[in-house]
C-alpha cells in the first residue's frame, strides 16, 4: 500500500537574531492510510513544528514531504493554502470558531469560502456532519453559546467537511475536562474507523496516546519509532 | 459573495462599536456637507448681490491708443493724435447684438449709452451717471421697475428715473422739472417720472435713467451706442464668454470678476479655507475607519490563523475588511448626506428679525455626490492597511496565540 504521508530528512532551524536553533533534525515519518498515530514528546521536543510543517502551515529547512504521492516542499503558498483547503483537517487545542455564525455555518465555512457562498449541499453536508458528532439540537446555535466540548466537537466537524485524506490534530482534548475530552477522542476514533481517514495527534497526553493504533515518538528533534 | 457575509457579521456582531464607527463617520460628512453648503451658499448671495443690479459682462469699444505713424523721413516722426472730445462708441451695434442674441448662454441684452452729466435742480448741482436704454428692456439688466418707491418706470421723450438720495439731495420728487447738463455741455429740462431705490447707495445716489433716444442729441450720439450690458443665465461663466466675445467682436468685454476682483479674491480665500476644513474633517473620518479595522483584525486573529490554515486564502481576508471598510464608508456617508441635507434645510428656514436669512446656506450646494465618493473611496482605502496586515498573518503564529 503506497503511504499516505511520506516525510525523509525533515530538518527545521529556527534564527532568533544570531542564534541558530535546530528543532529538527532529519526526521522521516511514514504514514499509511487509515492509521491514527499520536505523536509524542516532551514541551520543546519538535512535535508541534513537525505537525505544522506536514500539515503544511510551515517549510521545512532541510528534506522532502510527499503527501497522497504529491511531493509538496516546491508548492506555492497558493497552492500550498489550496492543497491544505482541499486535501487535509485540522483540529487545534483552541478551536477558534467564528463567533458571528452558526455551528452549520462554522462547519461549511471551509468549503464556502473558496466556492463564494454555502450552497445547499454544504449547508446539507455541514448539519449531516453536526449530527454525526451528536450536535444535531445544535445546528443553528451561534457559536458563542456552544460549551468548549461542543465547540469542540463543531470543530471536529469543520476539519471533516471537505472529507480529507488526513487529519492533524495538535492537543485536541487540551482545553477540555476528562468527560469531554472522552467524547472527542471516541468521535475521532468513530470517524477513523467509519472514513478511513488518518489522523495524526500531536499530544503529551499518555492517555490520548493509548487511545491511538500507533504512537511516534519525538526526541530532542529525532524520531523514535517512525 | 461569501467575503461579503463574513464581513457584514463582523460588522453586526458588535452592534454598538459599527453603530459608533459609522455615527463618526456621519459626523465629519455632516459638517463636510454643512461646510460646503454655507461656502456655496455665501458665494452665491454674495454673486448675486454684486451682479443682482449690474451686467454680467459689457461690451464697449476699445480704448483708442495714441501710435506712431510710419513716415518716410526717418529723421520725422509723426504721431496720430486723438481726440479727447469724439466719444468712443459702438457703431455697428444692431449686427453685435444680432449676433449675441443667438447665444444660447445669454438671457439678457441691453445696448446703451453711458454717459456724465450734472442734474440741476434750482441752485442745487448733483452729478449723475447717465444710463440711457430702451425703455421697452428697462428691467433687462437691473429690475429698476420693480423699486419704483414714486411715480412709475415710464421714461417716455422727455423723462428720468433717479435714485431716492439723489431725490433728497436735489429736493426732487416724481412729476417734478429738472435740467440735465451733459458732459457735452448740452442741457434739456426733463420730468422725474419716477424715483427708485435699490438699497444700494452707489445707484440711489449717482445713477439716472434715461431713454436712449432722449439721450442721442444730449451726448452728440445720433447713431452708436457706448455699451452693450449683458446678462447670463450662468454668472459663473461669464469670465470665459467674455473672451470669447472679445475675440468674435473686437470690442472690450469686461466680466463681473474682472470688476470686482477683490471679491473673487475673497470667494477664493474662503474656498481655500473650507477645503482645508474638509480635508480634515475627512482625514479624522479615514483615521477613526483605520484603527477600528485595525484593532478588529487584531482581536480576530485567531479565526483569520484558522481560517488561513484552512487554506482560505489572504485574498479572501483582505476582501472581508476591504468590505467592511465600503460598508462603513458607504452607510456612514449616506447617513451623514442626509443629515448635513436636513440640517443645511432647517438653517435655511432660520431667518433674522428683518426676514432676511440667519446664514447665507444652499443646501443644494451641499457637495454631496463628491462627499459620498471621497468618503467610500476613503474608507475603502483607509482599510487597506488592516486588510493587508490580516491577509499576511502567519497562520501557525496567530492560531498559537
Amino acid at each position: 500500500m503506497r503511504a499516505l504521508v511520506e516525510a525523509r530528512g525533515i530538518g527545521m532551524t529556527f534564527r532568533n537574531g544570531d542564534e541558530l536553533t535546530e528543532v529538527l533534525k532529519g526526521v522521516d515519518l511514514t504514514l499509511q492510510p487509515g492509521e491514527l498515530v499520536a505523536l509524542l514528546g516532551a514541551s520543546g521536543s519538535g512535535k508541534s513544528t513537525l505537525l505544522s510543517i506536514v500539515g503544511l502551515l510551515l517549510r521545512p529547512t532541510r528534506g522532502t514531504l510527499s503527501i497522497a504521492g504529491q511531493r509538496v516542499e516546491g508548492l506555492s503558498d497558493l497552492e500550498r493554502a489550496q492543497f491544505r483547503n482541499r486535501r487535509l483537517g485540522f483540529i487545534f487545542q483552541f478551536h477558534h470558531l467564528l463567533p458571528d455564525f452558526t455551528a452549520t455555518e462554522n462547519v461549511a465555512f471551509p468549503a464556502a469560502a473558496p466556492a463564494g457562498a454555502i450552497s445547499p449541499a454544504m449547508r446539507r453536508r455541514a448539519r449531516d456532519l453536526l449530527a454525526r458528532v451528536g450536535l444535531a439540537d445544535r445546528m443553528d446555535f451561534p457559536a458563542t453559546r456552544l460549551s468548549g466540548g461542543q465547540k469542540q466537537r463543531v470543530a471536529i466537524a469543520r476539519a471533516l467537511m471537505n472529507k480529507p485524506e488526513l487529519i492533524l490534530a495538535d492537543e485536541p482534548t487540551g482545553s477540555l475536562d476528562r468527560v469531554a475530552a472522552e467524547k472527542v477522542l471516541d468521535l475521532m476514533r468513530e470517524v477513523n474507523r467509519e472514513d478511513k481517514a488518518t489522523f495524526l495527534i500531536c499530544t503529551h497526553d499518555e492517555h490520548v496516546a493509548a487511545r491511538c493504533t500507533r504512537r511516534i515518538t519525538l526526541n530532542d528533534g529525532s524520531v523514535d519509532g517512525a | 459573495m461569501f467575503a461579503f457575509t463574513v464581513a457584514r457579521r463582523y460588522l453586526f456582531s458588535n452592534p454598538s462599536q459599527t453603530a459608533l464607527l459609522i455615527s463618526g463617520v456621519s459626523l465629519g460628512v455632516t459638517a463636510f456637507v454643512f461646510i460646503t453648503a454655507l461656502i456655496g451658499g455665501l458665494a452665491i448671495r454674495l454673486t448675486n448681490d454684486v451682479t443682482a443690479n449690474s451686467a454680467h459682462i459689457s461690451l464697449e469699444p476699445e480704448t483708442r491708443i495714441a501710435r506712431v505713424l510710419p513716415s518716410p523721413d526717418a529723421e520725422l516722426e509723426s504721431v496720430a493724435i486723438i481726440s479727447t472730445f469724439q466719444r468712443l462708441q459702438i457703431r455697428a451695434w444692431k449686427s453685435t447684438v444680432s449676433l449675441l442674441q443667438s447665444h444660447p448662454d445669454i438671457s439678457a441684452i441691453s445696448p446703451q449709452i453711458s454717459g456724465s452729466a450734472f442734474l440741476v435742480k434750482g441752485e442745487a448741482v448733483s452729478p449723475v451717471a447717465v444710463t440711457a436704454l430702451d425703455p421697452a428692456f428697462i428691467d433687462a439688466i437691473s429690475s429698476i421697475s420693480t423699486e419704483i418707491i414714486s411715480g412709475d418706470a415710464s421714461l417716455g421723450a422727455d423723462g428720468i428715473l433717479i435714485g431716492s438720495r439723489l431725490a433728497e439731495n436735489l429736493g426732487l420728487s416724481s412729476g417734478q422739472p429738472v435740467l440735465l447738463r451733459t458732459d457735452r455741455g448740452i442741457d434739456r429740462l426733463l420730468i422725474v417720472r419716477g424715483v427708485f431705490e435699490t438699497g444700494l447707495q452707489s445707484l440711489d445716489e449717482r445713477v439716472a435713467y434715461l431713454s436712449i433716444q432722449t439721450a442721442r442729441p444730449l451726448f452728440l450720439l445720433p447713431e452708436g451706442i457706448t455699451n452693450i450690458e449683458i446678462k447670463l443665465y450662468d454668472p459663473g461663466g461669464a469670465r470665459e464668454l467674455a473672451t470669447f466675445l472679445h475675440e468674435a467682436t473686437g470690442l472690450r468685454a469686461t466680466s463681473w470678476q474682472e470688476k470686482n476682483a477683490s471679491l473673487e479674491g475673497a470667494l477664493d480665500a474662503q474656498s481655500q479655507t473650507g477645503t482645508l476644513i474638509q480635508t480634515f474633517s475627512l482625514i479624522s473620518v479615514l483615521i477613526g475607519i483605520a484603527s477600528a479595522l485595525s484593532l478588529s483584525a487584531n482581536r480576530r486573529r485567531g479565526e483569520i490563523g484558522i481560517m488561513r490554515a484552512f487554506g482560505v486564502s489572504g485574498a479572501f481576508i483582505a476582501a472581508v475588511f476591504l468590505l467592511q471598510g465600503l460598508l462603513i464608508g458607504m452607510v456612514g456617508a449616506g447617513i451623514g448626506c442626509a443629515c448635513g441635507f436636513a440640517l443645511c434645510s432647517w438653517l435655511e428656514t432660520l431667518t433674522k428679525p428683518d426676514g432676511t436669512m440667519a446664514l447665507p446656506i444652499a443646501p443644494g450646494e451641499g457637495g454631496y455626490l463628491v462627499v459620498f465618493l471621497l468618503t467610500t473611496i476613503g474608507a475603502v482605502l483607509a482599510s487597506v492597511i488592516p486588510a493587508w496586515s490580516a491577509a499576511r498573518l502567519d497562520p501557525l503564529e496567530a492560531i498559537q496565540q
